[in-house]
């Protein structure tokens, strides 16, 4: 009996295990699938800070994500610029930057060349934006060498050597009576024979089998340390006649556009809407085809006369022109089916009381249908927001009035060709910022709803 | 005074719909009908237009590069459609599992779809470059071949003498037995582990994997390989946004049948083959409808690709028709381009209906 007993203990217990597994697969299933999918995103995040997100092999630690370096750029865009979010060199830089290198006891330890060259960083329009370079403002340059002691190595052969080590303290102040100068860039040339082994902050890239190091800015902040490509977008893609920047007009233009689609959609869709859900009038059911036609018909169909039609009314290369050219027949349908869903003796007890249709509509049917109109509000703006292909076609000069998708193209075609993608993907990645500020506060009205992702295409 | 009301309400009917009527005709029934003139009239969008009777439908068919982008935009439209359904009804499976976190997993699916195509072109774009991140992972993927293959044998082995031994013991032990899984999982990943430190199954390549996915003219099968990469980019955000459909249908299945077909002892692979898919078929239908409307004028990503890739490896008839309408640097040949346009809009209309009476209809088949 006891023998039973135990026996159908441990098979109860044989169950238990394998119920317990097949959840902990299902997580594993599902957290596979959110890594695959996340994952592209959050892969390029990493690159995006990177100084070069091609660089081979991968690293996935490299100095912009290194705490530690964080600290040092803090304390060194204090020394420069007073800012220790963003650096920069300004009157009152006073600036103190160590390296250290290091050779075999057997061959004397030269002073390496080190200076603050006179050059402007980056590819594409960078050589047109920075104007004032550092190199200029130096006053009290000065170089002094500290002997530290030797230590030992174990080389390729496993033999034992002796090494000695030396430090140079680099010092240098801002003139006081230049302008400020967003980077310091240094650069220090050694002989082969010795090696970099240390240095306040790691240099950004090593030359000539690293007899040169050279550092594209000492000063940065820590923001403007982690953050650089993400500052280049905003400093090096502008306006070379208004010196503004490119980036704030089409995240503007984009907004504008945004905005416009989404007024004019809540206009069409609520009132369209209401009155193919509710109203009967001759022409409902051509207008209800039409309709489904339009949904159907590709954009690229229709875009050579709706081109014109914006150029005749003069409205070609304004947001005007990409809010009005939409025809919004998803949301329409949206907002019909929404309102078929509403109980009519509502509406029928106010017009019993003898208001009027747009009365009705306006103060009784509107404030109810809250939840439709945030969902269509939520897909007018992400459509406006992301859309590519109208900005396109109707807005082609000058490069300031571009809307962001357009821009991203047009920076792309200015920095693609030199293999930057840093700057190009730091630029797609604050493209996306609104967007994803509206999923997070909205996440359960896109997610839940399937009418509005339906039609969304 | 009914018919007052019915009055009344015609009126109303009629101002109501003004606003999207004006919308409605002017951006699409006007420049439907004129992009029908066009294309039987010689236009450049700056001269007078002069009639030239079917010569652009003629031109359209001596075209090489019409016959081009004809040809990519089917194959693009089958390939994406067919892909994206799978995925999209897999995904929804997934994210249906009733699990603490599900909402969580939800909104992470959904992801990729809420960011713009420009954002996510160039993503992808960067990760197909040459010396990007894609041919890094294929090279180690190459490098570790034997070691993958072990892997898996070594997995099935564990498994199956699991399997072998549990079944000595209890009866109803499978060999996909998920407790044994999670043990092969474990022994596989320690053993593994082990032979990777030892060196075994991994090998040298002589030179980096660099496969060339954007400026090349190469083709894979009936598409150019960067079409192949617009697929992947276009699937990647095209499939969350289909997954919410399928949720819905799955959500909308009474759980009275799943536990009616526990009872009868169906397979968990007979309750999706005989309960869920035929009851989803109205969802499958609406995915494939609008998977072909969007594949067919996926246009945001090729004219993304901009120089980066040959014109004749990223066209599309969508883009065929702009790249004719706004030649760079050209005169615009807007006869050609409505005519080509509206190829393309009957070519959505014949797929649809295609897909229509070829099976996957709207009804359910119960």
């Amino acid at each position: 009996m006891t023998e039973l007993n135990a026996e159908m203990k441990r098979e109860l217990a044989a169950v238990r295990r394998r119920q317990a597994s097949s959840v902990i697969l299902m997580y594993g299933v599902l957290l596979s699938i959110a890594t695959v999918l996340m994952g592209t995103f959050l892969f390029a995040l990493m690159a995006s800070i990177k100084k070069d997100p091609l660089e081979q092999p991968f690293q996935f630690w490299f100095e912009q994500i290194n705490p530690v370096n964080w600290g040092t750029a803090w304390k060194l865009g204090r020394q420069g610029g007073q800012d220790a979010w963003w650096g920069g060199f300004g009157p009152g830089g006073d600036v103190t930057f160590y390296l250290s290198y290091a050779a075999p006891t057997t061959v004397e330890l030269e002073d390496p060349q080190i200076e603050v060259p006179r050059r402007a960083p980056g590819t594409g329009m960078a050589a047109a934006v920075y104007r004032d370079f550092a190199a200029d403002h130096l006053a009290n340059f000065q170089v002094t060498r500290e002997d530290g002691p030797n230590f030992e190595v174990t080389n390729e052969l496993g033999v034992a050597e002796e090494w000695h080590q030396a430090r140079w303290r680099v010092s240098f102040e801002h003139d006081n009576e230049g302008p400020w100068v967003e980077r310091v860039p240094l650069y220090s040339l050694a002989p082969l024979t010795q090696v970099l082994v240390d240095s306040t902050l790691p240099p950004t890239q090593l030359e000539r089998r690293g007899r040169v190091a050279s550092w594209e800015n000492i000063t940065p902040g820590a923001l403007g340390y982690v953050f650089n490509n993400y500052r280049r977008v905003f400093k090096e893609s502008i306006d070379l006649n208004t010196g503004e920047s490119l980036f704030v007009s089409w995240f503007k233009n984009s907004l504008f556009i945004s905005f416009g689609r989404v007024a004019l959609t809540l206009l069409l869709a609520t009132t369209a809407g209401y009155a193919l859900a509710r109203l009967t009038f001759p022409g409902h059911r051509a207008l209800f085809f039409l309709l489904l036609i339009s949904m159907m018909i590709p954009v690229q169909v229709t875009f050579i006369s709706n081109y014109l039609v914006i150029r005749d009314i003069n409205l070609l290369n304004t947001p005007w022109a990409v809010i009005m050219v939409l025809v919004v027949s998803a949301q329409v349908l949206i907002m019909k089916q929404f309102f078929e869903s509403v109980p009519r003796e509502i509406e029928e007890a106010a017009l019993m009381d003898g208001a009027g249709y747009f009365t009705t509509f306006y103060r009784i049917i509107l404030p109810m249908s809250k939840p439709a109109l945030i969902t269509i509000t939520i897909m007018a703006f992400q459509g406006a927001w992301n859309d590519f292909f109208w900005p396109l076609v109707l807005i082609n000069s000058p490069t300031s009035a571009f809307a962001l998708p357009v821009g991203l193209l047009s920076l792309r075609n200015a920095y693609g060709g030199a293999g930057d993608w840093s700057l190009i993907l730091a630029g797609a990645f604050m493209s996306t910022v609104p967007v994803l500020i509206l999923f997070m506060v909205f996440q359960r009205y896109i997610v839940d709803n399937p009418i509005a992702s339906g039609s969304k295409e | 005074m009914n018919h007052k009301i019915k009055q009344q309400e015609r009126i109303a009917g009629w101002l109501f719909v003004t606003p999207f009527c004006v919308s409605l005709f002017v951006f699409f029934v006007y420049a439907l009908g004129r992009t029908l003139v066009y294309s039987f009239q010689s236009f450049d969008l700056f001269s007078e237009a002069t009639w030239n009777g079917i010569a652009n439908y003629v031109a359209l068919l001596s075209d090489p590069l019409f016959a081009l982008a004809l040809r990519h935009s089917l194959a693009f439209s089958i390939v994406v459609t067919t892909l994206q359904t799978m995925l999209a009804l897999l995904l929804a499976l997934a994210a249906n599992k009733k699990v603490r976190g599900q909402g969580f997993f939800r909104t992470v699916f959904y992801f990729p779809s809420i960011l713009s195509s420009a954002a996510m072109t160039l993503i992808f774009m960067w990760l197909f470059q040459r010396r990007g991140v894609l041919n890094q992972g294929l090279g180690w993927i190459n490098e570790h071949m034997g070691l993958l293959l072990i892997c898996v044998v070594l997995f099935m082995a564990i498994q199956t003498v699991q399997f072998l031994m549990g079944r000595r013991r209890y009866q109803w032990v499978r060999w996909g037995d998920p407790f044994h899984f999670l043990v092969s999982l474990l022994l596989t990943a320690v053993g593994t582990l082990i032979l990777a430190g030892y060196g075994i199954g991994v090998r040298e390549l002589s030179e980096p994997v660099a496969i060339t996915w954007l400026n090349t003219r190469e083709t894979w099968g009936p598409l150019p390989r960067t079409i192949w990469a617009i697929v992947a980019m276009n699937i990647f955000t095209t499939v969350p946004t289909l997954m919410l459909l399928y949720l819905a249908g799955l959500q909308s299945i009474p759980d009275s049948l799943y536990e009616a077909a526990e009872l009868e002892g169906a397979s968990k692979f007979q309750q999706l083959r005989y309960i869920t898919w035929p009851r989803l078929m109205p969802v499958s239908f609406t995915v494939v409808t609008l998977g072909i409307i969007g594949t067919l004028q996926m246009f945001d990503q090729v004219a993304l690709l901009g120089d980066a890739a040959p014109l004749e490896s990223k066209i599309t008839l969508a883009y065929f028709t702009y790249h004719n309408a706004f030649p760079p640097g050209g005169t615009p040949r807007i006869g050609m381009a409505s005519a080509a346009a509206l190829v393309l809009a009957a070519l959505t209309l014949v797929m649809v209906l295609i897909q229509r009476s070829v099976g996957v209809g709207e009804k359910t088949n119960d």
